[in-house]
């Protein structure tokens, strides 16, 4: 009897090591997926934040950069292809989880720098595709809407770093009825998916952020009757005193930004 | 969002939802078949040694009806969905592992295979993508089958089966053996595997107790059969 006991165990041990060794791989690659993704973040919010004339200039030139940093994640990404074949995805879907929707806030932002709209769930898992077009594996549902909540928090960010800039208003005010949609959007598939409701509230406090913000521009640029550049002026003054829940503050690029305005604009 | 993309991801949404209700349905009237099994293996712990062939005779009936079951079960699960919705039914299938593996014991003293276990509950192996058993949730059935019995040790003294302790703690301590060969994380498994020791230590106390008493004769001329083997 020792001897069957032991053969019915010894099957078990491979199994198990097996199992062990392949999701520590997945976590380590998950969790470069998610650095390099903050990366391409990091860089879109840089450079949308550069000294530009042009914003629809800037905005491509961030897009093609950031373009190539993806480019990087898709290759990690068909690096762990073949250990998600078939049955396997689902097993080890939580283990990429993270890193698939931190992705997915890179991608979405990338997409909304250059056409200004919400990219698709099914473009997202077109860009989940080995060479020949084949998924590299499905993409969960509640990661691409998880992945989306998150880039509303990044296009807060963006919308109160660039309302001092020319255009700034615009573009907070654009970002502002965005987010407002996806947030009605995502409304419906609370019941759905686990944890929306959560970042249902984060985005409701990036919202009222910009919409602050977009406020307090208005009640005082209500106040006096002046040209756009002054008013670009007086904002700036405004996110300096304080309101500015930027993450860096960044004193010197302000003033860039503010040599900006007074530069060839006026 | 494109209104029409909203749609898509309702709709899926919707769809996913509607094939969970029914996974978990299904997976209620498994585990209405486990709670008979349980219960009526349960009787072991006051039926005498010669009449627990009987009572074996009537839990096979209900291992038999599982298979209904599992082919519905097997049927609804999307392919390659295995993992996705397996949560679902895990409770149920433990218990029927453990149920089937406690029988086997009863009957001849070994364990079940993996496969021969599959085999009874009526889980094929074509359905691996789907619905299939596996080394996790057999492990965990063996498991249960050693709790359940530290506790028939105690129960066939009491009933004046004073063998029993002795085949009980050589097979429990050869499982153990066989899940020390296992390199296990620090997840539930682990931890149950970690208990099996207080389990083993409650049946050698029993085995103690009778041999300390002579009730038994001297493990040397235990008549242990094929567990020695």
């Amino acid at each position: 009897m020792m001897t069957t006991i032991s053969s019915t165990f010894e099957p078990f041990r491979e199994h198990l090591d097996e199992h062990h060794d392949r999701r520590d791989c997945l976590i380590k690659v998950n969790r470069d997926i998610s650095a390099a993704s903050k990366k391409v973040i990091f860089l879109l919010q840089r450079i949308l934040n550069d000294a530009s004339n042009d914003d629809h200039v800037l905005s491509l030139r961030a897009a093609t950069e950031a373009k190539k940093k993806l480019a990087e994640i898709h290759t990690m990404l068909r690096s762990i292809a073949h250990e998600l074949v078939g049955p396997r995805f689902w097993r080890y879907a939580h283990s990429i989880s993270s890193g698939l929707q931190e992705y997915i806030e890179a991608l979405s932002f990338v997409h909304y720098v250059e056409h200004g709209r919400l990219i698709s769930y099914e473009r997202v898992q077109e860009t989940l595709c080995d060479d020949t077009g084949q998924h590299l594996f499905p993409l969960p549902l509640s990661d691409y809407v998880l992945g989306i909540c998150d880039l509303t928090g990044e296009l807060m960010r963006l919308a109160i770093s660039s309302i001092s800039r020319p255009n700034g208003r615009m573009k907070a005010s654009q970002i502002s009825l965005f987010v407002r949609g996806c947030k009605a959007d995502f409304e419906t598939l609370t019941p759905y998916i686990h944890d929306l409701h959560k970042k249902q509230a984060v985005t409701v406090q990036s919202l009222r952020k910009v919409e602050e913000a977009i406020y307090a521009i208005a009640i005082r640029s209500s106040e006096y009757e002046l040209s756009p550049p002054m008013l670009d002026h007086i904002v700036s003054q405004v996110v300096s005193g304080g309101t500015e829940p930027s993450e860096e503050p960044d004193p010197p690029s302000r003033q860039k930004r503010l040599g900006d305005i007074q530069g060839p604009r006026q | 969002m494109d209104p029409l993309d909203l749609d898509l991801i309702n709709d899926l949404l919707e769809g996913e939802a509607y094939l969970k209700e029914r996974i978990r349905e299904q997976s209620g009237e498994f585990e209405k078949k486990t709670r008979i099994m349980t219960s009526t293996l349960d009787k072991v712990h006051s039926t005498p040694k010669s009449e627990i062939p009987a009572l074996l005779e009537t839990v096979r009936p209900v291992f038999h009806s599982c298979q209904e079951i599992t082919a519905t079960l097997a049927e609804t699960i999307p392919p390659d969905e295995l993992w996705k919705w397996k949560e679902l039914w895990t409770t149920p299938l433990r218990a029927a592992v453990f149920s089937v593996v406690f029988a086997c014991f009863l009957t001849d003293g070994t364990l079940a295979p993996l496969v021969a276990v599959a085999e009874k509950i009526g889980i094929r192996e074509e359905w691996n993508d789907r619905f299939s058993l596996t080394p996790e949730d057999y492990l965990h059935g063996v498991i249960t089958l050693i709790n359940e019995l530290s506790r028939l040790a105690v129960n066939a003294v009491t009933l004046g089966d004073f063998e029993a302790p002795l085949r009980i703690s050589v097979f429990a301590k050869e499982v153990f053996t066989g899940f020390s060969m296992l390199n296990l994380k620090n997840d539930l498994l682990r931890r149950r595997f970690d208990s099996l020791k207080y389990d083993i230590k409650k049946i050698e106390e029993v085995v103690y107790d009778v041999s300390l008493r002579k009730l038994v004769p001297s493990p040397t001329e235990t008549p242990m059969g094929e567990s020695h083997g």
